[in-house]
């Protein structure tokens, strides 16, 4: 191990702690450098002029964008003209924002009210989308996890909903939009549907996989000391289950994320996405970024947190990094005096 | 059956021949009467008669794909059989129960509970209130040496150590029959020769009765009171063989004449007289002249 961690590139090797935490940075200060050298170096993309003086060019005003092309073309023509030339600097086209931009209209969107009367702040938005989607989810998992155990135990449930659900899943979501606005109406209610329709098929299917790569000797090993099958379920299957399960729920969680794009749009627009469209109206592309970022920021921070919970939860989970509550039974527990066979 | 003569030096010696008296006197746990099992392409076992007595200790041993695994798992219920019956205490098995405790060689403890939780697993879905599973639980761990270990999760241990957590969870359920599928297959030999003489202080120390699947002869010669050694194309029972070497045992006792001759039979019975001398490679050199090795 030694004198191989010296190296960055090895098939299947390990890094160093110290190493992961540089590339962990490294990968998200790399897209972020590439976005500002775009945005601030001004020979690197730049298509457009930003004109800081019209000159004699007559549809030319100050702070307007036009093409480099069309620039160049019209100041030969003032100057043949015999009039002043535009003044202009290189710029990005408007929906290529500055990091500096986003990072300001990311503090606006929370700071000063909205330009409409009416129109909801950046945190309204959001909160009314983590509703939609916690109830979406919810009403999912509160069904296609039991079951998803059930069709991954008993091939009775298996065959009898699993044909029917694989058939379903590969109907888009979406497509169900029109559908639930004429059963639920056009409030959260249709969205939530969205959410539940595009979560459980994938839901049921998952989680009945994960049920069965449980290692079926422990449930042999069950029956032997006599458990039953209802024991079996709720003794061996499902606790033996939970940790993959849990971790699917994470996946899942994701895709209820992409859904609710979709589903905000359904009947009266609603949430983050109205946010964004309303942004994006007025031209406002750096809310744009913001308020996308802001999902981003959402999502991970959410994995983060629910890994973490993880980790406190599953102490039998084998990994480097115990958990607290484990850590402190370990350091109550007496110190065992060398590994007996 | 063919019948087999053995050596004559293996007549049993009075102090072992009282020893299967005594074993025969006991009630039989274990009755399997002819028992067959066919899968569509060919048979496993077929007319395979055996009775085990309590506290009984029997091996089987035999080469790969002579069905040892699949007649375990039968006693077990685990796996239905196709003719025959098995009967335990006389009564004829169906499916899995807590009367045939089982020890597999993959450990399978549950990894999402302590040691104790583990093996106070069998009292609690027998229905016994948790203080008394847990008191009960804690004198199995204790016999095992592993008190303490009790809460320690399975994948804190060894794997020496997690086949004891097994052993106890199985003994806990109170089996009258313990089935043991290749237990210590998969620990190194040190650790393993160190579970063997653990198993047969165990046995002696409680009321129970063990079959015991192993590929390894020596273990089988150490542990046995009887071997059974079955056979392959097509499926028997070569022979039973009862065990001359004498107890107490230990790992010194691997030398004697008893053991070297009982070990050399069951090798002689699996691979034939024939098969000892190991098959001839084409002459084909690789190396250069004169750099030979022997």
């Amino acid at each position: 191990m030694a004198e191989r961690s010296h190296k960055w590139l090895v098939p299947f090797g390990q890094l160093s702690p110290g190493r992961q935490l540089i590339l962990v940075w490294l990968s998200f200060l790399l897209p972020i450098a590439a976005w500002a050298a775009v945005s601030y170096v001004p020979f690197l993309w730049h298509p457009l002029m930003r004109i800081t003086d019209p000159g004699s060019v007559s549809y030319f005003t100050r702070d307007s964008l036009v093409e480099r092309k069309t620039f160049e073309a019209e100041n030969q023509k003032a100057i043949a003209a015999g009039g002043a030339p535009a003044d202009g600097v290189p710029a990005n086209p408007v929906f290529l924002p500055a990091p500096h931009e986003v990072a300001t209209a990311f503090h606006r969107a929370f700071t000063s009210p909205p330009k409409r009367k009416g129109d909801k702040w950046l945190h309204e938005s959001l909160w009314q989308s983590i509703q939609v989607i916690f109830w979406g989810f919810t009403i999912s998992s509160l069904i296609g996890v039991p079951l998803g155990i059930l069709c991954g135990a008993f091939p009775l449930f298996s065959k009898i909903t699993e044909p029917f659900v694989d058939f379903t899943r590969y109907m888009p979501a979406p497509a169900f939009g029109a559908l639930a606005v004429a059963v639920l109406g056009i409030y959260d209610p249709p969205k939530i549907a969205i959410i539940v329709i595009g979560t459980f098929f994938q839901q049921v299917l998952v989680i009945a996989n994960t049920t069965r790569k449980l290692d079926t000797s422990l449930v042999e090993a069950a029956q032997t000391l006599g458990a039953n099958r209802r024991q079996i379920l709720l003794k061996v299957i499902t606790p033996g289950i939970m940790v993959d399960l849990y971790n699917d729920m994470r996946i899942l969680l994701g895709w209820a994320w992409t859904y609710l794009i979709v589903a905000e749009y359904i009947g009266a627009s609603s949430g983050i996405t109205f946010f964004i469209n309303q942004q994006a109206k007025y031209r406002n592309y750096d809310s744009v970024f913001a308020a996308i970022i802001m999902i981003g920021l959402m999502g991970f921070f959410t994995d983060r947190i629910l890994a973490w919970i993880g980790r406190q939860i599953f102490p039998w989970q084998k990994t480097d990094k115990p958990g607290l509550l484990r850590m402190l039974a370990l350091s109550k527990q007496r110190k065992p005096e060398g590994a007996a066979p | 059956m063919n019948a087999v003569n053995l050596p004559d030096y293996r007549t049993q010696s009075p102090a072992v021949a009282d020893r299967f008296a005594r074993i025969k006197r006991r009630p039989v746990i274990l009755d399997v009467r002819h028992l067959t099992k066919t899968f569509p392409t060919h048979t496993t076992l077929s007319d395979l008669s055996l009775q085990v007595h309590r506290r009984e200790f029997v091996c089987v041993v035999g080469p790969s794909g002579c069905g040892k695994s699949t007649f375990i798992r039968i006693v077990a219920g685990l796996e239905a059989l196709t003719g025959g019956e098995v009967l335990v205490d006389g009564r004829p098995v169906t499916g899995p129960g807590s009367d045939r405790g089982m020890v597999f060689q993959g450990y399978t403890l549950f990894p999402w509970l302590t040691v104790k939780r583990n093996v106070m697993f069998g009292l609690e879905v027998a229905g016994q209130p948790f203080s008394v599973a847990e008191a009960e639980a804690r004198q199995w761990i204790e016999l095992v040496g592993l008190g303490r270990f009790e809460d320690a999760y399975p994948h804190e241990l060894s794997g020496g150590m997690k086949q004891r957590v097994a052993i106890a969870r199985a003994l806990a359920a109170k089996p009258r029959i313990l089935l043991m599928d290749e237990p210590f297959g998969a620990l190194d030999p040190t650790t393993r020769c160190r579970m063997q003489s653990y198993l047969l202080q165990i046995w002696r120390q409680v009321d129970i009765t063990i079959l015991f699947v192993t590929h390894d002869l020596d273990e089988a010669v150490l542990l046995s009171d009887r071997i059974l050694v079955l056979g392959t194309n097509p499926s028997r029972i070569l022979e039973v063989i009862e065990n001359p070497v004498p107890r107490p045992r230990s790992v010194d006792r691997m030398l004697s004449p008893e053991f070297l001759a009982t070990r050399h039979r069951i090798e002689e019975l699996i691979h034939g007289p024939a098969e000892s001398e190991p098959a001839t490679l084409p002459n084909i050199r690789l190396t250069m002249a004169g750099d030979d090795v022997e």
